[in-house]
Order: C-alpha cells, then structure tokens, then sequence
C-alpha cells in the first residue's frame, strides 16, 4: 500500500502490514485505538517535556526556550531510541486512523479529527520532532507525514487550525539550508497543497490567516516556492506546477493577485532569474559549421543551461497567460527592466563577433519560444524602440545583416523569425514607415499602388530576367523529369491542412501522378506549379494574419500626405510618447521604472553631439547622456518606488520569521536579501533625492567629475584595446564597450566612463560562475546594489521620464545618426564592408529629409542580394527566403514596391527589379567567361536537388521543422552539414548563386502572379 | 467563394475525373515521374497554346517580348483567373457565371431579368475568350437560346458585343464590362444596325408586336430552362426543379453564410499581431497599452 509504504520509508521500524489490519475496524473502536495509542504517546512526549505540567504546548513558549538557536534542540538529556521508535509507530496508527476516518454527518469532523484537534496532536507532534535533533531526516519524516495526511485524507484536514498551523511551522522550517531530499518533498508537499487549493478555494482563507496568526509573511506555501522558480529538474518543474495553479487562481482571486502584486517579489524574482540564467549561458556558441545560422531544437537541447533558460522563459510565458491581469503586467515590466534592458541589450553590443553573434542566435531563440502575445510585444519592443547607447536596438541588428561572416547569417536569420510573426509594428518599422509617404515613386504612380497586375506582367518580367544558361529548355533531360530545384515546399506546409494538400499527399503515396496536359510538344516548367502552390499557401496564410492590422498600406490608409517628413516629425515626436510606454500596464505597485531609455538626445549628425549636448544642460529639457547610459546599462531593477513604510513591513515579517519561530538564520535568506536591498535602496533614492542632479551641477563642479571620469576612461581604454579580443565577462554581465569610438565629448567619455564602472562591478559575478543558480541569482543583485551607489543613477529617472515630451528629434534624423555611428563605432567589424555601406549612410545622414528612402533594412537586403554571386549558399538561401517572405505580405505598398516591375521609382531609389536585372548581367558576364559554366550549374543542379531530398528525410524524422523557422523550414539548413557534391564545391558560389538566382526568379514570379488574384478577393473563407 | 469553388475544381475534381486516363497513359510511358497531378492546370484548348516544340532551343528560349514560351500558359491561366475575380467583386445584378472545366477561355453564364421588356427571363449564355487574351479582340457572348432582340443574332444566339469594345484594350477592358453590356441590352434597346433587323424594325414601328414576341422568346427560353446543357462539360450551368431534399439546405447555408466568417476566425491558428492604433503608425500605440508613467 502506497501510504503505508511512504510512511515505512521514513520510519525504518514501520510495520505496514498492522496498519492494514486496521483498515476493517468500526469507528468506534478506532477513536478507542487511536485514544489508546495517543495516551501511549502523550506520556513518552510527556517525559521528555521541560515544562511538564503544561499538557497543552503552547507555542509561544518555544520562543522563550530558544529553539531558534539552531543547535540540536535536547531537554533533560537525549531521548533513548527506543521511546523515540516507539512514538514512531504510534503516530504512524494514527495518522493512518485519522486518514481512513469518514467526515461525519453534514461535513461535520469525524472524531478522531475532532480530538485530533481538540488535543492539538499535530502541533504537538511536531514539538515532538522539534525535541529531537531536528535533523534533515526528521524534517523529511514530518513532510511524507503531511504530505500523506494532506493527499489521502478523506475530509478536510487543512480547514482547522491545529492542523494547519503546524504543517506552515514545518514548511518555514525547512525552507533555505535544507538538503535536497528535504527540498524534494517539501516542494512536492507544496505542490500538493496547491492543488488542494485550486480545488477548493475556501482553504486560500485560512492560508492567509494562519500567516496573519503567525505574524509571518502572507500566504507562505507561494513565498516558499518563489526560490525554487529557476531550480532545474523535477523539483524546479513541480515548484513551477504549483506557482502556476496559483497563478490560474490568481486570475479570478482577486485578493491572490494583489497579494502576489503587491507584497511578494514573486515577479522581480523570476525577471531577475532569467537574467541569473543567462549569465551562465555560454558567451560564444560552438557553431558546428559555416552554414548554421540558428538554434534548432537539436542544438539547445545539447546545452543544459540553455533548457534552463528556456524551461524559465516557457514559464513566464506561462505566468502571462494565465495570471491576474495586474501579475501580467508586473511581470513583463520586470522581464523588460530586469532582464532585456539591463542584460540583454548591453550582450547585443558585446566586443567580439562570436559574442555578438551568439547573443543574436539566443535572442531569436527566445523570439521563436515565446508565444503569449502579451510577452511577444516586450520582447518586440525591445527589439523595435529600445535605445542601446541612444541606437535602437533595432538599427543595430539590422545594420549587422552586412556584416560578412556568421553574425551576418544569425541577424538574417532573426529577421526572418521577426518578418514570420506578421506583426504590423514589426513590419512598420522595419519597412513600411518608409513606404508610406509614397516618396519612393514618381507622383503620377500614387495611382499604381493599388492596381493589380492582369496579365502577369510583372511575372513575366521577372522570368525573364532568367539567365540564358538556365533557361528551362536548357534544362538536361534527366532534370526535366525530376522534382526538379524547390526550396519551400514540402516541410512548411504542415501547418496547413487544407484540402489540397490532403489530396497531395495521397497522390504523392500512390505515385500517379502525370505532368503536362499540353503534351510533349513543349517544355512546361513543372516545378513552376509548386512555386504557385506555395505562393498560395504563403500569401492566403499572410493575407489571413495581417486581418488584425491597424490598415492596409494601400497608398491611402494610412494617407501619404499626412506622413510627410515634416509632418512625421511630429507624429515621430507623439509616437516617441508612446514608446515610452512599453512593455504595457505597468502594475502601479511595485512601480517600475519607465521602461526605454531616454530617447531625447539628438542625433544629429555626429559634428553637431558636443554643441548639442552641450546646449542641453543649459536648457535644461534635453535628458543628460549619463542618465541615458545609465538606464540603458542598467543591470536589473527592482522597483523604485517602493513605499518605505511597506518594505519595512515586509522585512520585519521576514525577521520574526527568521528569528521568533523555528527556523534558523539563514531560512528565507532570498527573501530577506531581497527585501533588504529595496530597503538600502529606498535609502539610497532619498538621498538621491537630496543630492542635486547632474542638470544643475554648477560647470566647475561638472568639469571636475568630468575629469575624474576621464581617467577611469582611459584607463579603461588602454586595457580593453590590449584585451579586445578576450573580455573575459560572462553572459549578460559583461558589456558594451566600444574603444574606438572617436566621439570625444563630455556625454560621450560619460558613458564610457560609466560602462567601466559598471563593468568592474560586474566582473565578480563571472569569475565566480559556479553550477549554483542561487549563488549567481544573489552576485547579480549583489552588483546591483553597489552599482547603483556607484552611479547613482536613478535619480534621473524621473526627469527623463518627463523630458520625453519635449523630443528635438525628428524620426529620419534618428536613423541617419543611428548608422552613422554605428560605423564610426566598430570598424573592426565593418571593415569589408563598411566603405561602401558606410557611405552610403553617410551620405544619408546628409540628404535631406524629401530624398527618398526605403529605409535601412531594404536598403540592406538588397545591397547583400546584390552581392549575391559572392555570397555562400546558406547566405543566399536565407536572403532569398526573406525576400519571397516580404513579398508574400498582401499589402499594397509592399507589394508594389518589391514586385511590381511597371512602377516608376525615383532614380535615388533602388527597386528588387534593378537588382535582379543586374544580377542577371552579372550572370551573363560570367556565363559567357566561362567555358563550363552550363556544365557546372548542371552539377550544381543535381547537387542541389541531391540536398532537398536529404533535408526531407530530416524534417520527417525529426518532426521539427516547424520550431525552427516558420515559413521557410525547407529552406533552412539543418546543423548537420549536407553530403558534399563531388562534381562541385560548393566554394563555387557564382555557380550555386545562378541556380539559386534562377529559383528565385519563378519564386517571386508565382507569388506575383498568386497576387494578382488573391490579394483583391475579400477573405470570405 | 466562387473563385475558390473554381479553383478547387479546376485543381481536384479534375485530377479525378480526367486523372486516370492521363495516368494511365504517363505510367506506361515514364514510370518513374514524380507525381504533379495535383498541380495540374486545368487543361487548356487545342487552340489555346500558342506555342510549339522548339526546333532550336537556344532560338526560340524566349519570345519576342522577353517572356519564356514554357510560362505562357500559365500567365494565361493566371489572366483569366483575375478577370474572373474581378466578375465576382463588381456582383453585378442578376448575372452569373463560370469557368467552364474543359478550358478557362470557356465561361458559362446565365442572366436573370428582372424588370422591363425582358423581366422574368432566363438566359443561359456562354462567353469564348480568344485565346490570345488580353491582346485579342473582345470576349464573344453567345445565347443557348438566340433571344428575340435586335442586337442577338437569330440564329447563332451570339450577341454583338464588338459594337462597345471596338477595340479590346487591355487593363482597361475586363470581362466583367461584358457581362454587365449583356445585361444592359435587355434594358435599353438600341436597334442600329442590327443582327436582328427583324426585332428592329418591329421595335421601331411596332413596340406592341415587338413585346408580344419578346414575352414569346423569354416564354420560349424558360421552357428550355430545365434542359440538359449545350455543353458536356462538368461545370455547365444546368437548372432543376426544386427538391426540398437537395435545395433547402444549400438555401439555409446561403443565407447563414454571412454570419460564418466571424465564427471562423476565433477557431483560426494563425493570427498576426499588431499594437499599432488604428489612425497611428507608432508601433505600439493602440489604446489598451496605456503609458508607463
């Protein structure tokens, strides 16, 4: 029998088999049994009592006997074994009577429960354990003993006091330094009580006030789950089970909600947990080979502390979508605080390119494991509006697609994880804020927007665009035959469950298929067929998706003339408002900080930084850079405002918790280290208060600080330039730095000066980075305590906050600043590229406003696309993928824009077209240079259609092509490389270049076509 | 949803229907083709295909225009398909039609009247697309009935369309201009120069015998009405009575389907995003993201 078993296991001397023998016995004589075996009992506890007389414990009397002392709590000498076992056995009979008792009549207590009660057994019970040395054994004794009771029971058990107080003394006792058999089952004990909870709500009353009794924190079976949130295995997954179920509660529990809210670190703890995990992630990924471009499933399944992070992450998610709104909204303000700015933002700018790189591949991990909208929109807007060092996060990742290498394939390949969201504030800012005041194109083709294309003109003049080398009549017989090359079919589609693709398969089983109706007469690309297939499935799914839009960016809505650059301005200026708001519904209690930094400082062009920053002290609205620095870098935020009053509250519970009942020193030290930092925090704020800020600092004083931090800078400098290559910092704790950069004004050097300090805080925690989760999880708050004195930082936010209405910038100025020193910051990274993308940004940050721009993402695509020749096979893949993605979207800027040839654009603007036309010369060029170019591209043909076929078997097997990459799971490349052709390398870039060129061009042309009749038919299915 | 009913068969139910022979047919001739039937265009007529087996690849890889001749069919195809988009977007009164199976240069048609000389007539019709569309002349419009009319030739049925499309211009001319001519001739007569100069001299000196014959031929044509259609073709447009067992539920769904769209979209999978206020283009603006401050 399971119970008995359990019991038996605590108990070496238990004897199962009599306990059975009481199964069958009348009540009668089990409350006499169970008075006999209690009578046994109470004279052993009895004997051993210092204050015999009293017959019923009282706890208060414990305090005074200093139980709390932590050593091995003994009255009157040990107590002899054999007394020991012998109440062993005894309570072993009763608690097995109390279980098997039935509830008497209308919900009554039975009558052993009801003496249970009246006597206080439990209570004593666990007095009892107490006397004894409270060993880890005893505690694990006294937790199955509940643990049985509480799941086996017949009544209720936990509705009445003498029961339940006790059990919460246990549970506080054996939080903190226990074993982890101890913390095992009282995590499993834990999540038994939640269960019992969510199943019967009348009992969460009596949680609260049997903590209210006990002068302890409220509600401790949550309190005493929080540290176990981030644990890996069973316990940390049970721990998170029960969190969870209270989180379900929380939801329509009123009161739960606030409690959780309002007086617990519930959400700070798991914000500022993920920041601890992903401290020990590793800093640079062993990338098993050129072409691997993001995590899959197979990869981070390798890496344990990444499935901690994740199992993390999955559970925010899981927080989000169940909990009260206000537990939501607390928690991913904190998630935004306290893990993406502080730890996140800064790994995005780390030195070396592996470290960036990998920071990428995490980030589009996380995108891609993030489900729950509400999250997805911090993660976003993160990604869209946050500011690193006054450049939009954004900005950055885009401006790293031209970096050659492998951070180049990483950001492309989190852009495709972005572009497959269907977002519309995803696809705003990447490119459609650029197409919407209509500047791209001649005035009089305003009109063509919305036209659509009859006759396929825009699909005839891409195909014809194909090189004569691969026209499909060059085809070798044996392609002609065959699947021919197709890159997006097949995987991608398993999502999609429509009728036809039903049909497919059957007809792929059986093998009956037949090809052209026109005969054999003419060659009839086939493949061609597949190309409309998807386009269909592609654009139907977008077309769907992109319901939920805000407009159809057809040219008119939103109105082009209303979204002129001058008028952007101000829409930039009130839009720049709103970005201060996210992530959304800041909890009013703990309040967070506004969550982006301060985006005031003008970007102008670089020349312009000292006056400009310099006229902002004195006018005072402009936000200073070092508060700037400060917010972007700052490591995570507990919450600012706190009420004094309230923390000293919460820290007194947790002293009496620590010092007035049974638990030693050192039990709830998470909390009490966490409670302890608002305090010196709420400390530190008042005086920040007092001190005057950096705004009003008279010159001379600002000159000096200045000239302090100028050294700090310098040295920093020299060492990191020696080091470049090696920053020894972990995951997240390390920093952005950026040596080289030239701009040598006062905000600037500020920064940096700042960064250092900020760095040397930082550096502890990594060379400390041990297996233990905690040990990280207090070294980060740790730093944040003594960082913040450092920099004392948050004063200023406050007066940011109320600096960002007065915004001097204009949104096209921000770009043309952003990529500016983009380039100007790491040449080292840019330098095969940089001359050309970085003039041409340049000269953008010169042009005027009315120049027409497509902005930088497109401006980026296409300039790589153009390069595609040179560029490796998996580059090409992905940029193509990005591209047919784009072109998929049904909205009529977009699509005008990438896919209608007959528009006429300014001459500043390049089109997809031009593009496309000058690969195709290239092609040519190299085509008739060559002497066995048709026989390469044959080679490289059946190389290809070689690699389809395997990365099928794979996406069969493995049944995970759709976590990788949404859309374009056929596309992708696995980790594992493909067979290598024998006939040519694929060093041969040009060539693979051509075959794929060639793909791409049926590609777009079937989605154009697919457009022409699907984007101008209403959605009625 | 008739363009999709369309496409649907034009990709399914003939892949049934015809598939089997056509499979016969490739098996014994290359066993080891991959299977396609699926993606089958429908069928295009013999005088469809412009195009011929290349006797030099290299020479006629490409057309005149640039475009490759292996892509031809398919623009065609894809030509047509917009037209007939566009023919369900305008919903033009009392008209329907649709693609025949055999080729999509083929349409089937039928035209209610319901007020005026003709009211109460029922008029099936074909349209034949020349096969070089758009750069031929215009669509022809023939009645399986030749109607009495001064413009609808007695004895073909055809009707003269060319009169308003003298020139067929393509992107400005579409299908749905046609159709919506054919409707409107029943409305206003014009009787000059005629195809029926009987119907217009009658209508000129003799409205009275004119409408006698007019309630004939509409009488004449709505006898015909439950006929076998002219065409052998799957998707003819063909009348019965009504037989509450077939029709009653199709006329239920009919009118319930208005509400079904709605319904539909809670239960799909894929959804997009978007923050953006509808009037904004800040991401993240909408209302239920109220600031931080």
């Amino acid at each position: 029998m399971m119970m008995a078993s359990m019991v038996a296991n605590g108990n070496r001397d238990g004897r199962p088999g009599e306990a059975l023998v009481l199964k069958g016995l009348d009540p009668e004589t089990c409350m006499i049994v169970f008075k006999n075996h209690w009578a046994q009992v109470v004279k052993i506890l009895e004997k051993h009592d210092p204050l015999r007389s009293n017959t019923s414990s009282n706890m208060a009397a414990l305090g005074v006997i200093g139980l709390s002392s932590g050593g091995p709590m003994r009255f009157g000498g040990p107590i002899p074994g054999d007394e020991a076992s012998a109440v062993q056995n005894y309570v072993e009979h009763i608690l097995f009577l109390l279980m098997e008792e039935d509830a008497g009549q209308a919900g009554a207590m039975g009558p052993i429960l009801e003496f249970v009660v009246m006597e206080n057994v439990m209570e004593r019970l666990f007095l009892w354990s107490l006397r004894r040395q409270f060993t880890d054994d005893m505690k694990l004794e006294q937790l199955k003993m509940y643990e049985m009771i509480v799941g086996q029971a017949r009544q209720p058990l936990l509705h009445h006091k003498p029961v339940l107080r006790p059990l919460m003394m246990l549970l506080s006792s054996c939080s903190g330094t226990a074993g982890p058999e101890v913390e095992a089952e009282l995590v499993s004990l834990l999540n038994q009580l939640c269960c019992v909870l969510a199943k019967d709500q009348s009992v969460l009353e009596l949680f609260f006030h049997t903590s209210e009794d006990q002068g302890a924190a409220n509600f401790l079976i949550f309190s005493l789950l929080i540290p176990f949130i981030h644990r890996e295995g069973l316990v940390g997954q049970q721990a998170r089970d029960a969190l969870l179920l209270i989180m379900s509660l929380s939801a329509e529990n009123q009161r739960v909600a606030q409690h959780i809210a309002e007086n617990t670190y519930f959400c700070p703890v798991l914000a500022t947990g993920l920041s601890g995990l992903y401290s020990s992630l590793p800093t640079k990924l062993e990338v098993p080979g050129e072409e691997w471009h993001c995590l899959h499933r197979e990869d981070w399944l390798q890496m344990p502390t990444l499935v901690q992070f994740l199992n993390s992450l999955e559970f925010c998610n899981a927080v989000i979508q169940v909990a009260h709104p206000n537990i939501r909204d607390q928690l991913v303000s904190y998630i935004y605080n306290g893990f993406l700015v502080p730890v996140l933002a800064p790994a995005l700018h780390k030195l070396t390119l592996e470290e960036v790189m990998t920071t990428t591949a995490y980030l589009d991990l996380f995108v891609r494991s993030v489900s729950e909208p509400v999250l997805l929109q911090t993660f976003l807007s993160f990604i869209l509006l946050h500011r690193h060092e006054n450049v939009h996060i954004l900005d950055t990742l885009v401006s790293r697609i031209n970096t050659p290498f492998q951070l180049g394939t990483v950001s492309l390949a989190l852009f495709q994880t972005l572009i497959g969201l269907y977002c519309e504030d995803v696809m705003l800012q990447l490119i459609l804020r650029y197409l919407i005041p209509c500047n791209h194109m001649m005035l009089s083709q305003r009109r063509v927007v919305k036209e659509r294309d009859f006759y396929s003109v825009s699909a005839a003049k891409i195909l014809a665009l194909t090189p004569s080398c691969c026209s499909p009549e060059h085809s070798p017989p044996p392609l002609r035959q065959l699947d021919s090359i197709l890159w997006s079919k097949g995987t991608d589609n398993s999502a999609n469950t429509g009728t036809m693709e039903t049909e497919e398969t059957f007809l792929e089983e059986d093998g009956s298929g037949y090809s052209c109706v026109i005969g054999s007469e003419i060659y009839l690309d086939v493949n061609y067929l597949h190309y409309l297939y998807n386009a269909r499935l592609g654009i139907s799914s977008c077309t769907r998706a992109c319901q939920v839009w805000s407009a159809p960016y057809d040219g008119e809505d939103p109105p082009p003339e209303e979204y002129q650059p001058s008028a952007l301005e101000e829409a930039g200026a009130r839009g720049r408002q709103a970005q201060t708001v996210n992530p959304k519904r800041s909890h009013p209690h703990p309040r967070p900080r506004p969550p982006c930094p301060p985006q005031t400082t003008d970007p102008a062009p670089t020349n312009q930084l000292e006056l400009e920053w310099d006229d902002s002290y004195d006018a005072g609205p402009v936000v200073s850079p070092e508060a700037a620095a400060a917010e972007s870098s700052r490591p995570p935020q507990l919450p600012a405002a706190e009420p004094p009053k309230h923390i000293q509250e919460m820290r007194r519970t947790a002293i009496m918790l620590v010092k007035g009942s049974y638990i030693e020193e050192s039990d709830f030290q998470d909390d009490v280290m966490v409670y302890d930092l608002v305090a010196k925090k709420d400390a530190r704020d008042t005086v920040d208060c007092r001190r005057p800020s950096r705004e009003t600092l008279p010159e001379s004083e600002e000159s000096e600080i200045d000239s302090n931090l100028n050294l700090e800078e310098d040295h920093f400098k020299e060492s990191s330039l020696q080091e470049k290559d090696e920053v020894p910092l972990s995951n997240g704790l390390s920093l952005p730095l950026h040596p080289t950069n030239m701009e040598v004004t006062k905000g600037s050097k500020e920064v940096k000066a700042h960064v250092a300090d900020h760095n040397s805080n930082l550096q502890s925690p990594s060379a400390e980075v041990g297996d233990d989760l905690m040990g990280q999880y207090e070294e980060l708050i740790r730093t944040l305590g003594s960082d913040e004195t450092g920099t004392g930082g948050s004063s200023h936010v406050k007066t940011v906050d109320k600096e960002f209405r007065n915004p001097v910038v204009t949104p096209m100025e921000e770009d043309e600043v952003d990529f500016s020193s983009f380039s100007v910051d790491t040449p080292e990274l840019e330098k095969p590229h940089s001359s050309l993308f970085g003039t041409k940004l340049r000269s953008g940050s010169t042009r005027s406003h009315s120049v027409p721009f497509t902005g930088p993402f497109v401006s980026v695509l296409l300039s790589r696309l153009e390069n595609m020749l040179d560029n490796s096979l998996h580059v090409n893949l992905l940029l193509t993928g990005i591209l047919a993605q784009l072109a998929a979207y049904p909205q009529p800027l977009l699509q005008s824009f990438l896919l209608n040839t007959n528009m006429v654009f300014q001459p500043s603007v390049r089109s997809l077209y031009q593009v496309l036309a000058s690969l195709k010369n290239q092609i040519e060029q190299q085509a008739s240079t060559k002497k066995d170019f048709p026989e390469l591209i044959t080679s490289a043909q059946h190389c290809l259609l070689a690699r389809e076929s395997s990365l099928k078997g794979q996406d069969t097997n493995s049944g995970d092509s759709r976590e990788c990459s949404p859309p374009e799971a056929g596309r992708m490349m696995k980790s594992s490389p493909p067979p290598q052709p024998k006939t040519i390398s694929l060093a041969r870039t040009e060539v693979f270049a051509t075959v794929l060129f060639t793909e791409f061009l049926k590609e777009l042309a079937a989605i154009a076509q697919e457009h022409s009749i699907l984007s101008h038919v209403p959605m009625e299915e | 949803t008739y363009l999709n009913d369309f496409w649907e068969k034009g990709r399914s139910d003939g892949e049934e229907q015809s598939g089997e022979q056509q499979q016969q047919q490739q098996q014994r001739a290359s066993p080891a083709r991959p299977s396609f039937g699926k993606k089958q265009l429908p069928s295009i007529p013999k005088n469809a295909v412009p195009v011929t087996k290349p006797a030099s690849p290299a020479a006629t890889a490409q057309l005149a225009n640039g475009t490759h001749a292996s892509y031809g069919p398919f623009y065609l195809e894809y030509s047509l398909l917009a037209e007939f988009t566009l023919v369900i977007k305008q919903k033009l009164p009392g008209i329907y039609v649709q693609p025949s199976y055999k080729s999509a240069l083929m349409w089937f048609g039928v035209i209610f009247i319901r007020h005026g000389l003709y009211q109460d007539g029922v008029f099936k019709f074909t349209v034949y697309i020349p096969d070089n569309y758009p750069d031929g002349e215009c669509p022809r419009v023939v009645f399986d009935i030749p109607v009495f009319h001064p413009l609808v030739d007695p004895v073909s049925g055809e009707l003269d369309v060319r009169r308003a499309f003298t020139k067929w211009r393509r992107n400005h001319n579409h299908i749905w201009q046609v159709l919506m001519y054919a409707r409107t001739v029943f409305y206003k007569i014009n009787t000059m120069e005629p195809l029926n100069p009987e119907a217009a001299v009658l209508y000129d000196k003799d409205v009275q015998l004119f409408k006698s014959k007019v309630v004939d031929s509409v009488k004449l044509c709505n006898s015909h009405l439950f006929d076998q259609p002219k065409m052998d073709d799957p998707y003819a447009i063909s009348f019965s009575s009504w037989n509450p067992a077939i029709h009653d539920e199709a006329k239920e769904r009919m009118f319930t389907h208005k509400r079904r769209p709605e319904d539909h979209q809670k239960g799909l999978q894929v959804s997009g995003l978007s923050w953006v206020k509808p009037g904004s283009t800040q991401p993240f603006s909408k209302d239920d993201n109220p600031p931080q401050s």
